[in-house]
């Protein structure tokens, strides 16, 4: 009878985290670069009560037993890979990966590089090309003052001109980083990812090349990839499932009641 | 005790294990790859149940064993490459702690040494028992016959089996099942399609689960009022039928 009401307890608390991962989703649906995370359930142990194998009578055995189940939990949340919508924004330094590449980004905070697919960079008073937060993009750009027009090539090479000259000048190539297992990635706000043991090491290269880490798109940056349709679906899906398993809890509570009254 | 009472509680105790296997299959709704458990009731005859002047034993209800549906969960579209759903009768087979695991949750995670696994632990099996292994960070391709290909190059075939008989499966958390008869050997299953970008739906019922929570309720309710019924008899069969004058 308590394992009824535990039992429906775990499900309503692993809706709740349900719930509470797809608020995230939709309050980050306009964050660019955001990638959709999803709750995975999994059962839990089970309770044994008959042993399968064990002597029903002389001659036969319990074929299946009785295995009582002791509920669900959140077990992870996923991040989903899918590239989110480009949309064309013709600022120079809004950056779009079509592939499966991350930018480098060096923490100003602690020194340490952070991976992110969040492409709208912005310039420093140095000229460095940084983040809005301010972290710069490694191997570091810089476009001295003066430059006119910034072109970002799909192979990740920046070049400038200055006023009054034709040939333009290089200032940098941008590198991009892939994971072995890109879901393993540990997030730390601010669009940027963490490599963990379950991401692997990341591996640089350029832009287009063999790795497949994509090419660069300039003048566009990525949106989230999350649905809005699916999320208030799994909404929907995820409340219902929590009145249902609240019914039980009721139910359990009424049975209990019934038992405390057999002997009035 | 008298009769009426013995068969009244052992009713209210089986519908007390209903209720925890009605609670657990609630509760995984949300579960991929969830098989619902239903419970068996039996007749058990005793002695002690026996009617006193010796005629037809009274049986008993009990709840021994439960039978788990295997029928297939709906098909949920994700996008998600690494998800991969099972449309038709089959197991993914995968290596659990102690032997072989046999689920329908194709949510695939990769491993850091690179092996395809689902509950972020088990390895998923290639055709010779073998892991597959994912070589770089780029997408993968899962075709309908469980042929896993990364950047054109075949990495393994994901094996899919069937059991002859469901019986023995046992559960073991994660929505996999371990085999209890060794005799029970897996063999390739046919006529099943991979489906990649897809997972299965815990096969759990909503309504018809809140429809048998009310039917338990109310059948408890019932067993309830028995048993009261039972002690006023007993009660005037105390007070009453013994009073003299």
């Amino acid at each position: 009878m308590i394992r009824a009401l535990y039992t429906a307890a775990s499900g309503m608390n692993a809706q709740q985290t349900n719930v509470d991962n797809i608020a995230n989703n939709l309050a980050n649906a306009s964050t660019a670069g955001y990638k959709a995370r999803r709750t995975q359930f999994q059962d839990l142990l089970y309770q044994n009560m008959h042993q399968p194998g064990t002597a029903a009578s002389q001659q036969t055995t319990v074929p299946t037993g009785l295995q009582l189940g002791l509920g669900t939990r959140a077990a992870s949340n996923e991040m989903i890979l899918t590239e989110g919508s480009f949309t064309e924004t013709d600022n120079p330094l809004d950056l779009a990966i079509q592939g499966n590449g991350f930018f480098q980004i060096r923490l100003a905070s602690t020194g340490q590089l952070a991976y992110t697919r969040d492409g709208e960079f912005q310039m420093d008073k140095n000229g460095n090309v940084v983040t809005a937060n301010g972290d710069t993009l490694e191997p570091q750009i810089t476009v001295p003052a003066g430059a006119q027009s910034i072109t970002v090539a799909s192979d990740g090479t920046v070049s400038y001109a200055l006023a009054g000259q034709t040939a333009a000048q290089k200032a940098g190539q941008i590198q991009l980083a892939g994971f072995q297992n890109p879901a393993g990635l540990n997030s730390l706000g601010n669009n940027l990812y963490q490599p963990t043991d379950a991401s692997g090491d990341p591996t640089v290269a350029n832009p287009g090349g063999q790795e497949g880490l994509g090419t660069l798109l300039q003048g566009y940056s990525e949106q989230s990839n999350v649905s809005i349709v699916e999320e208030f679906i799994n909404m929907i899906v995820a409340q219902r499932a929590y009145e249902a398993n609240s019914k039980v809890v009721k139910a359990a509570d009424d049975m209990y009641q019934q038992v405390n009254n057999l002997r009035q | 005790m008298d009769p009426i009472a013995i068969a009244a509680v052992s009713g209210l105790r089986s519908r007390m294990q209903s209720l925890d296997l009605l609670a657990n299959n609630i509760a995984n709704t949300g579960t991929s790859g969830y098989k619902r458990d239903q419970e068996f009731y039996s007749l058990f005859s005793s002695e002690q149940a026996a009617g006193a002047d010796g005629g037809e034993g009274a049986t008993l209800p009990v709840v021994e064993r439960q039978w788990t549906d295997f029928s297939q969960g709906t098909l949920q579209v994700t996008g998600n490459p690494q998800d991969v759903a099972l449309d038709g009768k089959g197991f993914f087979m995968v290596n659990g702690p102690n032997g072989p695991l046999y689920t329908r949750n194709g949510s695939l995670q990769i491993l850091p040494s690179g092996e395809l696994a689902v509950a972020g632990k088990y390895p998923l099996q290639n055709q010779s028992g073998g892991p597959i292994l994912v070589t770089s960070g780029k997408p993968i391709q899962i075709s309908t016959d469980g042929t896993v290909q990364q950047d054109g190059n075949t990495l393994g075939q994901i094996k899919v089996v069937n059991l002859p008989g469901t019986d023995s499966l046992q559960k073991v958390s994660d929505a996999c099942f371990q085999d209890q008869d060794p005799n029970n050997s897996p063999v390739n299953a046919t006529g099943v399609e991979v489906q990649q970008g897809k997972i299965e739906q815990s096969n759990v019922p909503v309504a018809g689960a809140a429809m048998r929570l009310v039917e338990v309720m109310r059948q408890f309710e019932m067993l309830q009022k028995a048993i009261g019924i039972s002690g006023d008899m007993d009660t005037k069969a105390i007070q009453e039928v013994a009073r003299v004058g």
